[in-house]
């Protein structure tokens, strides 16, 4: 038995390094992503992060307007209704972030592509157009040739575009729940969690709840995380707020304004780390940031139903606590 | 009647889809103009997102994110982005689709990801430079315009962003038209119309330029050459839309629980 349970604190101070290319998921913007272990990022203060991300997040979004993106390959800068992620927006404008732009599906073939150990991938998306004429690394030049090269289909003849595949050195990844030894289960989409997962040297899950391995047993077609690919998991409810976990709880639309607000000037990102990022020590503390009334109301998800099948299998605070060795 | 604007468009673009068509909208008006179809006339269109939920429709009000537990709620199946946007949107099994604009061309080409100075657009001066405003990229967008049988365009029926050239093509329509999308081999059919506040534009099947096709009972050819900033041309069969019927309107009211689109 292999017991990978680590503190958040642990996991950003060995799992994050200068310069490192950083992938994380499922990056919807109000969806499921590794939003705390950003928050945590923020807080000690990780700077030139080279960023893969499928979509922009509030987790990408504060720490760009933190300054610790120095790069970031995206296919989805925004926060779909709620609109322009105001400090990834500032990062870029003035220069501080490098902003590599593909599509929503460029970034999860590109990982799948490393995940299958592929130089390179075929594609007709991201190619015609500016995705591919435009290269962040290379402004000079325009239209650009190597960002999507043109390759030929060996039986047809047909020209067709190439992506470089990617393989990140770590992808931080949001599970639903996790047994201690790493395997996970995520309810909703999945975007690329499970591409990222084989594609990324090594795999870190955030998870809102922990449960036995019996749970895995049970549901082992669920299990599209398995623990073999993962060196860490952590513990973390509520890690997806303001965004919203399926099966969990809602997306906080009072906090995602307030935020997003808040990050557009240099003052503002200042109070809101101040106020959401160093005002805790630990994830009941980050609980009790949150509000009780809060998670209540956001935890009445139309989706609840979705977590009855695994309930008697989650283990409490207490029971994780213990596994820790009282951490 | 006593409808807005954007309830027309709307609408109008729901009158699009046929029943039967598997389909996927993006996030906001063009979501809420599929499932007016859905609940209208077609009520076997079949739709799902791009991170793969599937069969499944809103609860609790407009989704906040295409993902988002709104539409999580009643889900058939729960599947992936490689699947759903690369296996089904961009390898061509789509039959119809909407997506945005912040900028568009008369070849019906997108921009979704900045806005340069006039003048300082990446293809006018050779070189990337940062644009003015950035946007929000493509998204999904590019899978669509590629891989879609044929898809719509909705978009707010205004000057600065009805150009002659976009200032970055984020997902493409025609290019350069004629027939110079052929030569990508992408695997969809092009934008097939652009659905406004003020009307609707089709393609020339030639030249793959979008003329004014049909105008709103509100509005005018007048009013939409005025807002349109490249010179649009005229179909000679140019004709009104037909106004939405009550029943129209009772559908997408019901879709459009929080009246987004009602306000004028």
């Amino acid at each position: 038995m292999n017991n990978k349970l680590i503190t958040m604190q642990e996991a950003v101070s060995k799992y994050t390094w200068e310069g490192m290319t950083f992938a994380h998921g499922g990056a919807l913007p109000v969806g499921s992503d590794c939003i705390a272990f950003f928050r945590e990022m923020v807080r000690q203060g990780v700077k030139g992060i080279n960023c893969i991300s499928n979509c922009n997040t509030q987790g990408t979004n504060l720490l760009a307007a933190a300054g610790g993106i120095a790069r970031m390959e995206v296919g989805f800068s925004g926060l779909e209704v709620y609109g322009f992620a105001n400090g990834l927006k500032r990062a870029v404008e003035s220069g501080q972030t490098i902003l590599e732009d593909y599509s929503n599906g460029g970034i999860p073939i590109r990982v799948m592509g490393g995940a299958l150990g592929w130089p390179f991938v075929p594609t007709f998306i991201n190619y015609g157009c500016d995705q591919a004429w435009c290269s962040a690394d290379e402004p000079d030049i325009y239209p650009n040739p190597n960002k999507i090269r043109e390759v030929t289909d060996p039986f047809t003849g047909k020209k067709m575009g190439a992506f470089k595949s990617i393989t990140p050195d770590v992808a931080v990844i949001h599970v639903t729940m996790a047994d201690e030894q790493g395997n996970g289960i995520m309810l909703g989409t999945e975007w690329s969690r499970f591409e990222l997962s084989r594609a990324a040297k090594k795999v870190v899950l955030q998870a809102d709840y922990i449960v036995d391995t019996d749970c895995m047993r049970q549901f082992p077609n669920l299990v599209r995380i398995p623990d073999l690919v993962v060196e860490a998991v952590v513990y973390w409810p509520m890690g997806v707020w303001p965004a919203c976990s399926t099966g969990c709880y809602d997306s906080d639309e009072e906090h995602f304004f307030a935020m997003n607000k808040m990050l557009k000037t240099e003052e503002g990102t200042q109070e809101y780390i101040e106020k959401y990022v160093k005002s805790y020590s630990n994830h009941q503390e980050f609980r009790e940031v949150i509000g009780k009334d809060k998670i209540t109301k956001l935890s009445d998800t139309a989706t609840a139903f979705l977590m009855d099948p695994y309930r008697k299998w989650i283990k409490s605070d207490a029971e994780v606590q213990e596994l820790m060795g009282g951490r | 009647m006593d409808y807005s604007k954007n309830e027309m468009m709307a609408i109008a673009t729901g009158r699009e889809f046929q029943d039967g068509e598997l389909a996927i909208f993006g996030v906001g008006l063009s979501m809420l103009a599929g499932f007016f179809a859905q609940k209208n006339h077609a009520p076997n269109l079949i739709a799902f997102t791009e991170g793969g939920v599937y069969g499944s429709t809103p609860v609790g009000g407009l989704p906040w994110g295409i993902e988002d537990n709104r539409i999580s709620a009643n889900a058939t199946s729960f599947t992936n982005a490689v699947d759903a946007l690369c296996m089904l949107v961009a390898a061509g099994k789509v039959d119809n689709a909407v997506i945005g604009a912040a900028q568009i061309d008369k070849f019906g080409n997108v921009n979704t990801t900045g806005i340069w100075e006039p003048g300082t657009q990446p293809w006018k001066v050779g070189k990337y430079t940062l644009p003015k405003v950035r946007l929000n990229g493509s998204g999904g967008a590019n899978e669509i315009a590629v891989g879609a049988k044929k898809y719509l365009i909705m978009a707010a029926h205004e000057k600065k962003r009805f150009a002659e050239k976009v200032d970055y093509v984020s997902s493409p329509g025609y290019l350069n038209g004629g027939n110079d999308r052929e030569k990508y081999g992408f695997p969809g059919g092009g934008p097939a119309a652009i659905i406004t506040n003020l009307g609707i534009l089709r393609p020339d099947p030639v030249t793959r330029e979008f003329i004014l096709d049909a105008y709103f009972s509100f509005s005018s050819v007048e009013e939409i050459l005025e807002n349109t900033g490249w010179e649009l041309k005229v179909s000679p069969r140019v004709k009104m839309v037909p106004e939405p019927t009550e029943k129209e309107l009772e559908n997408l009211r019901a879709v459009d629980e929080t009246g987004s689109l009602r306000k004028k």
